[in-house]
């Protein structure tokens, strides 16, 4: 019988790499701020179209979480929400199989 | 891959949208005919909704020293196509918009495209290409989420050169600009998420492996030949 595991070890090894390299960057790369790359997207429109990035504003006015704090919870909940039901689904589905 | 509320003249938003919504119904009309015809079929698409919901939350730093999130989208295209995939990436980018001032309401249409069509889409066309072929269901997993992933934010950049095309070199040297900040940046997340997936696939394949065949999602051998495998 051939090892059951070799697609989690494969993953695994490929979490730690990616984690090995941000290390790396993050402690070798000068000016490195890791921004969201919606931002530098951003940034490189105003650029581009020559206007400041203070001048542009919302076409559809937008309500914008006051803190960093309050983004991040909203973001948790989101990520929650899936959690919630990826866990359910396997579990009903675990359930299941072991009732047949 | 969000564009920032403000940043796409009107008349593209308009574009985007009237691209967008046609979509976007035919993926809820698609999705009531699923459900009706198998109620065993929400289950699997709580679960491939939820990795979008949970990906797509996920701001990741990368080689390029900025961050940026994996979108899920992946396995949600294999079991149910683009449309309905389309359907759940618009809530997700709804709420995103309401909430966190991610992408925003006129800019919905254009993150729709390049989230939940252009990206399942291309995802879609290839999983298409390899369902009937000796491929490993596992390499078509990652496979065509990297590519949706990946091309979500080819699409992103499209879009902004297509708006902003650059004074000299117009609009392809602007997409060489922005596929350098989306793509590239892009480049670890797809591979990290395309493996993750495919592991979750594994585990849907162990428990669930009736509805894989009864939505004729992979053929019995090949789901017979993948458990067997690993």
């Amino acid at each position: 019988m051939s090892f059951k595991y070799s697609l989690e070890v494969l993953t695994v090894i490929v979490i730690v790499a990616f984690c090995a390299v941000f290390l790396y960057t993050s402690s070798t790369m000068n000016g490195a701020e890791f921004a969201g790359s919606d931002n530098v997207g951003s940034g490189l429109i105003a650029e581009l179209s020559a206007t400041p990035l203070e001048n542009f504003h919302p076409l559809i006015p937008q309500w914008e979480p006051p803190s960093g704090e309050i983004e991040s919870c909203l973001f948790a909940l989101q990520a929650a929400f899936g959690g919630m039901l990826i866990g359910g689904v396997f579990g009903f589905w675990m359930g299941q199989k072991k009732k047949a | 891959m969000h564009i920032m509320e403000g940043f796409l003249p009107w008349q593209w938003c308009i574009v985007w949208w009237i691209i967008a919504l046609p979509c976007l119904i035919l993926g809820v009309y698609q999705l009531k005919k699923v459900l009706r015809a198998d109620r065993e079929a929400l289950p699997l698409l709580g679960v491939t909704g939820g990795f979008i919901f949970i990906l797509s939350s996920l701001k990741l730093p990368s080689v390029t020293g900025s961050c940026s999130h994996p979108t899920g989208t992946g396995l949600s295209t294999i079991s149910f196509g683009p449309w309905i995939t389309a359907v759940v990436c618009a809530i997700v980018l709804l709420f995103q918009s309401l909430f966190l001032a991610h992408g925003g309401l006129s800019v919905l249409g254009a993150n729709i495209v390049s989230m939940g069509i252009v990206g399942p889409l291309v995802g879609y066309a290839l999983y298409r290409l390899l369902r009937d072929t000796s491929v490993n269901i596992y390499i078509t997993v990652f496979l065509v989420t990297a590519l949706a992933d990946m091309f979500t934010y080819v699409t992103t950049s499209l879009e902004l050169a297509l708006a902003y095309p650059a004074a000299t070199g117009g609009f392809v040297s602007s997409f060489i600009l922005f596929m350098g900040i989306f793509a590239v940046t892009q480049v670890p997340l797809v591979i990290v998420e395309g493996i993750v997936l495919a592991l979750v696939f594994k585990y849907i394949v162990t428990l669930k492996p009736d509805i894989l065949i009864r939505l004729k999602i992979f053929s019995e051998e090949k789901i017979n030949a993948a458990r067997s495998e690993i």
